[in-house]
């Protein structure tokens, strides 16, 4: 889909970017890092012809990029930058339309465009449209930025540290967003970090670069487990047992068999259908299936009495939703002093619990890597080792 | 746009301050001045030579000071536009109960000129309603309260002796010749501006393009800001000369006016354009705008509020500079201005200043309403 070739950055003096050869397969994405200065964004600018190689071919779909026009090619690929550079003049709408004005699109479609978009990214079309850029807060603006590169539909998306001027939950959620939306959409993505687990957890390949030259570009497990170099090896870090928990979602691990028991049932009738069931928690919930609290067997193995095995929660405080990462899962779970954690959607509706057991098995059986962006990553993976 | 700080609780010192201005003035300077004829000198008359319009006046300015300095922020926002419009209402009515009063059985030829109590009162009733601006509170008394002063005004001008004045008879006299001058001044003003518009704006937007061009334009155009408008005008004759051309007249009138329009807008073109955040450009250029399309729908847009300010800037200079083109034979409000200094006629220089004061406070709060009009709201 992608294909640079022996691409070469140089201006007077110094080299951006140095012999560069990387291939991109459609739908999958690249992500690009490496510490400030190491070319990462200058490859990315090439790509759109932002920025002119000095030697070596581009090519996108087969084709040279410096045969098409800049313009064209542009409009071809979604484009995402840190800063987000939201047009302060017009309103939400009318900026994830830029696009499709540039092309001539007719109103109706792109009305609906617009709110299709505004869905896709999470935010209501109805309350979001109409307003200024500067009504928003950082994470809805690059919400905002991410909907405008995919206005048009590109087939190509090129993210320069989308997610890298919002607060750490903030960015995050992002993540989770991003990997969920390049599920349902299978973009070709080119994203520049210099953020390693954010490049583990997004990354079907990980390009790590130094001083303008690829150092090694490969899946994120395979550059976990075989560093090619010892820059590779320490740009890393030293956690890369806890590193890898960032690339699997809580939801492709967690079991979904949990007991429950509607709340408002006495506790001694709670507790007799714990009796039936093997495990330590029964999930409290609502008519909706909303956790509202947990029934605690071994507490009342201990103190004998029902009522005081029952523990009421605010699911928001306790829970970790599907699409985090079982490092956002530990985290939460050591923070809290818990052995599992209950697993809820955005309403609180209890989906499953993770446990540490869990994470213990994950981290020993390869099988469970479950790549956010793309499912086919791991065989790779397994082939080479 | 109302930049005026948020008055302090106790005391709105702003007001209180003009209020106090009005009330001196009206105390302790000539009101009104009577002379037998046009040319010899005049006695001095206090405010209470207006009668009770007078005696209205001194009121009304009492109550703007009451009314600066009682608590409560509704209570003054509705009181100060109420004080201003009764006091400005008594001052018209005043000025023409002077003129009638004074010159009842004078000869035709006797004038009753404005003293400089009633200007001083002027302008501090006219800080009053500034001040009045300051209280969102009371915007719907403002409202009705400009209603009723402008009404009071025009009625004291039709009925109440303000044409009595020695001002009015200065224009009656020449009337023909003062409204020439206000056309000329307004085509002068207006031309040059447009041109400096049409040369400015593109020179600004080139010289964030060009570097050289940008030291160079920035530099001139900073260099003739700074000479003098007679010595410009002077200096125009040179060359002007060199090409066989007049040295006084509309044509090097019209070029020194263009010139000192120049400076605000190249430079506020510039500065605006420079100022927008390189994020957005790259943004811009990143999903495929051409370079005309950026400058049409992100840069201009972004940059057009200070666009338009350097405008406004420029058509309050030209509108004042206007007048010296008089020396050079060009038939502005200024003409007026050097004839009344020539004949010691403080009224006929008047007839020349007012005006042009009108033109550039229109001129300033027209252009200001544009701007605001064509601001996005999401970078007002």
């Amino acid at each position: 889909m992608i294909r640079l070739e022996n691409v070469t950055k140089r201006y007077d003096g110094t080299t951006a970017v140095d012999g560069l050869t990387l291939e991109v397969a459609a739908g999958e994405v690249c992500v690009l890092i490496g510490a400030s200065g190491c070319g990462k964004t200058t490859t990315l600018r090439m790509i759109n012809r932002l920025i002119e190689p000095t030697s070596g071919t581009i090519l996108v779909d087969e084709r040279d990029v410096m045969d098409r026009s800049p313009e064209e090619l542009r409009r071809s690929m979604g484009y995402v930058i840190q800063s987000v550079g939201l047009f302060p003049h017009i309103t939400v709408a009318d900026n994830i339309l830029t696009v499709p004005k540039l092309l001539g699109w007719d109103r109706g479609r792109m009305d609906v465009r617009a709110r299709d978009l505004l869905q896709l990214v999470g935010l209501d079309p109805g309350e979001y449209g109409g307003k200024y850029p500067r009504q928003l807060s950082g994470g809805e603006a690059q919400r905002v930025g991410v909907a405008r590169a995919l206005a048009a539909d590109p087939p190509v998306l090129l993210m320069d540290e989308p997610f890298g001027a919002v607060d750490p939950l903030t960015r995050e959620r992002l993540q989770a967003e991003f990997a969920r939306i390049q599920r349902e959409l299978r973009k070709t993505v080119v994203f520049v970090t210099h953020d390693v687990d954010e490049a583990i957890r997004l990354a079907d390949r990980i390009a790590v670069m130094r001083d303008g030259r690829l150092q090694q570009y490969d899946t994120p497990e395979r550059i976990l487990d075989h560093p090619a170099n010892t820059f590779v090896h320490d740009f890393m870090g030293s956690d890369r047992a806890l590193k890898r928990l960032g690339r699997v979602q809580v939801d492709s691990v967690m079991r979904t068999d949990v007991p429950v028991a509607a709340d408002g049932r006495s506790p001694d009738a709670i507790a007799r259908a714990a009796a039936c069931s093997e495990s330590r928690f029964v999930y409290l919930v609502d008519p909706q299936r909303r956790l509202e609290g947990w029934f605690d067997c071994r507490a009342l193995e201990l103190e004998g009495s029902a009522e005081t095995a029952i523990t009421n929660v605010d699911w928001r405080e306790v829970s970790v939703h599907p699409d985090a990462s079982l490092k956002e899962a530990l985290s939460r779970m050591l923070g809290l002093g818990f052995r599992s954690i209950s697993v809820v959607d955005e309403t609180g509706v209890l989906l499953g619990v993770v446990g540490l057991d869990d994470i213990e098995e994950t981290m020993t059986d390869s099988d469970a890597y479950i790549a956010p962006a793309s499912a086919g990553v791991n065989e790779t993976g397994e082939a080479e080792a | 746009m109302t930049s005026i700080a948020t008055p302090s609780g106790r005391v709105d010192r702003v007001a209180a301050f003009g209020a106090s201005v009005a009330v001196l003035a009206c105390l302790l300077m000539p009101f009104a001045v009577f002379r037998a004829n046009r040319i010899v000198a005049g006695t001095s008359h206090g405010v209470l030579a207006a009668g009770l319009s007078g005696w209205l006046l001194l009121a009304a300015s009492a109550c703007a000071l009451a009314a600066a300095i009682v608590p409560g922020r509704v209570a003054r926002g509705w009181l100060l536009p109420t004080a201003s419009a009764a006091a400005t209402v008594a001052l018209a009515w005043a000025l023409g109960g002077a003129a009638l009063t004074l010159r009842a059985g004078q000869p035709d030829a006797s004038r009753v000129s404005i003293g400089a109590g009633a200007w001083l009162a002027a302008a501090g009733i006219t800080v009053v309603w500034f001040a009045a601006r300051g209280y969102p509170e009371g915007v719907a008394a403002r409202r009705i309260a400009i209603i009723v002063a402008a009404a009071g005004a025009l009625g004291a001008a039709l009925v109440g002796g303000l044409g009595h004045l020695s001002i009015v008879t200065e224009y009656g006299m020449r009337a023909d010749s003062f409204w020439s001058a206000v056309g000329t001044h307004l085509a002068l003003a207006g031309g040059s501006l447009a041109l400096a518009v049409v040369i400015g704006v593109p020179l600004g937007i080139l010289s964030l393009r060009v570097r050289w061009l940008r030291a160079a334009t920035l530099g001139v155009v900073g260099v003739i800001q700074t000479v003098p408008s007679l010595a410009l005008l002077g200096l125009l004759v040179v060359p002007l000369a060199a090409l066989g051309l007049p040295g006084i007249g509309p044509l090097p009138a019209v070029i020194a006016l263009t010139l000192y329009a120049l400076l605000p807008i190249v430079r506020n073109t510039y500065v605006g354009l420079s100022e927008v955040d390189p994020a957005v450009v790259d943004a811009g250029r990143g999903m495929g705008m051409s370079g005309r399309q950026l400058l049409l729908r992100v840069e201009a847009p972004l940059a057009l509020p200070l666009v338009l300010e350097g405008v406004r800037s420029a058509a309050v200079l030209v509108i004042g500079i206007a007048a010296v083109v008089a020396f050079i034979g060009v038939g502005t409000l200024g003409v007026l201005v050097f004839e009344g200094w020539g004949q010691q006629t403080d009224d006929l220089i008047l007839l020349g200043a007012i005006p042009m004061v009108v033109l550039a406070v229109a001129a300033d709060a027209g252009l200001r309403a544009v701007s605001r009009a064509m601001t996005s709201p999401g970078i007002r």
